[in-house]
């Protein structure tokens, strides 16, 4: 080998090496920038293949007069339920201040619109429309009305990657309905079909779960809010020394077009320790209680 | 010199248009990895230095594009555990994912094969180099889930993880040529010798 070639290859292990050792911020601010400086693309290439989809059979006028009239009718409904909820989120407040109970912490929720899905390795990936510049941050839940969606990955100013539920990699504590089985909720590996299902391991073996039970997610982790439906039951195994339950998702991974961004608002007081739970009868200081309890809001709802 | 140049700035374009590559659904979101393509057939066209560096910038890009995120510390992010429910869960479990700049070193592995067949390209030989395109293309995609395979533990390969790997492996031999052909024209622009036509015998029928 020339002495070029082999000074070459000396330095391109160096680097190498010196990418490997990067921390964290840097790979993530990397990633970001990368992210960003190919965003344009990513848009453009979501909007030819909108054009390219549209396209297709055109839309008949009859059938989308109905859908709008049933649309219209929903709405009204909405509204309804929304008057309702006002009024049950007011009664609820003044009913937690006679019980000075510990509110949950709120959180925001930000409409995005599918842009794409990714096609990469082993990834399982799709991409979102709002970014970091609208408040949305890395690891962020990803829900839709009907279950949990996957997280946040890397951010561009107005773009996200979203990590889906069926990635393996993307693991949320899980409990199953009815039971005090609790477990962790994954997706196969290489499990790269449209809908592909899920695994929940570490049950206990021969747990008594019913076939066809919701599966949700238990909150006992620190990304995943409580009480996300993530799918059914549809099998049940017993392992070597615990059980495993197949799991069908709940969302349709190859028809979602619009998603929420579950931002979680932490107001702590960084002079106080961290909160233990408390205890059942334990009475809890009023002052530190207005300090870490925020007012009660409303689920705040931003309109893609 | 110039050559190199094109090479270099073809092979960041590459990103720009893998955006336009639609998947394919029934081959379990298959697709053209034309970056990855166009690094294999650049290899056998430039010198071997010249391949480090297409290999250090096309694994950057790479990972800094496709791979997931590595999670924060935990000791950076205490607030949230705190409020979500105390130590444990979702955030301690996202580990097994490959580290950034892996790729970088897969290529430039992979490009080292691909210099292997750089005599019989610079002959004008293109049978060989196309296969090896495809045998490379393979070999890196399995290493990659062999090296997640690694990490997470469970050794465990679903038939779609072979129909993903083929079909990409078929793409990739699909579009070399064409790859091959757009390196000649780049040389012919910048007046890059790739040829070698010190052996080449020419009959001129007398």
């Amino acid at each position: 080998m020339k002495k070029l070639n082999l000074l070459a290859l000396l330095l391109f292990i160096a680097g190498a090496v010196s990418v490997f050792t990067l921390n964290t911020p840097t790979t993530r601010a990397i990633q970001q920038r990368v992210m960003a400086i190919l965003a344009p693309f990513i848009h453009s290439s979501a909007a030819v293949q909108d054009a390219v989809s549209a396209g297709g059979p055109s839309l008949d006028p009859r059938q989308v007069q109905k859908d709008n009239e049933e649309l219209r009718i929903q709405l009204q409904n909405l509204k309804i339920i929304a008057q309702k909820y006002n009024q049950l989120i007011e009664e609820n407040n003044s009913l937690r201040k006679l019980l000075d109970y510990k509110q949950s912490y709120p959180f925001k929720i930000s409409a995005a619109r599918v842009v794409k899905r990714s096609s990469t390795t082993w990834w399982n990936t799709l991409i979102i429309d709002k970014g970091s510049l609208d408040g949305i941050g890395t690891d962020s839940p990803v829900i839709t009305d009907i279950g949990l969606v996957g997280k946040t990955g890397k951010l561009a100013p107005h773009m996200a990657e979203v990590i889906l539920l069926t990635d393996e990699s993307c693991r949320v504590s899980a409990k199953v309905e009815g039971t005090l089985e609790q477990g962790i909720l994954s997706g196969e590996r290489g499990g790269l079909e449209v809908r592909p299902n899920l695994r929940l391991k570490f049950l206990s073996r021969d747990a008594a779960v019913n076939i066809g039970s919701n599966v949700y997610s238990s909150g006992e982790g620190g990304v995943f809010p409580a009480g996300i439906l993530l799918g059914q039951l549809k099998r049940f195994e017993n392992r070597d020394i615990t059980g495993e339950g197949i799991v069908e998702p709940a969302v349709d991974f190859s028809s979602i077009e619009h998603v929420f961004v579950v931002e979680m608002e932490i107001q702590v007081d960084k002079q106080a320790p961290t909160p233990a739970p408390p205890a059942a009868n334990a009475p809890r200081p009023a002052a530190a209680a207005d300090d870490v309890v925020p007012k009660a809001e409303p689920v705040i709802i931003k309109q893609p | 010199m110039l050559f190199n140049l094109l090479v270099l700035i073809a092979t960041i374009c590459t990103f720009a248009v893998q955006e336009f590559i639609p998947p394919i659904e029934i081959a379990n979101m298959a697709t053209l990895f034309l970056p990855a393509v166009f690094f294999m057939c650049a290899s056998v066209a430039v010198p071997f230095m010249m391949m480090l560096v297409l290999a250090f910038v096309t694994g950057i890009i790479w990972d800094a594009r496709y791979l997931p995120p590595a999670m924060m510390d935990v000791v950076q992010q205490p607030e949230t555990l705190s409020l979500m429910g105390g130590v444990g869960g979702d955030s301690n479990l996202m580990g097994g994912n490959l580290a950034f700049g892996i790729s970088v070193m897969l290529f430039g592995l992979l490009g080292a094969f691909m210099q292997g067949v750089r005599p019989l390209f610079k002959r004008g030989r293109l049978e060989l180099p196309v296969l090896m395109v495809g045998a490379v293309t393979f070999i890196w995609l399995m290493a990659q889930y062999l090296l997640i395979t690694f990490m997470r533990g469970s050794f465990n390969f679903q038939q779609g993880v072979w129909s993903k790997m083929v079909t990409d492996t078929l793409l990739s031999m699909l579009v070399a040529p064409l790859i091959f052909l757009v390196l000649h024209w780049m040389a012919k622009l910048s007046s890059y010798e790739i040829k070698y036509e010190g052996l080449r015998y020419n009959f001129d029928g007398r």
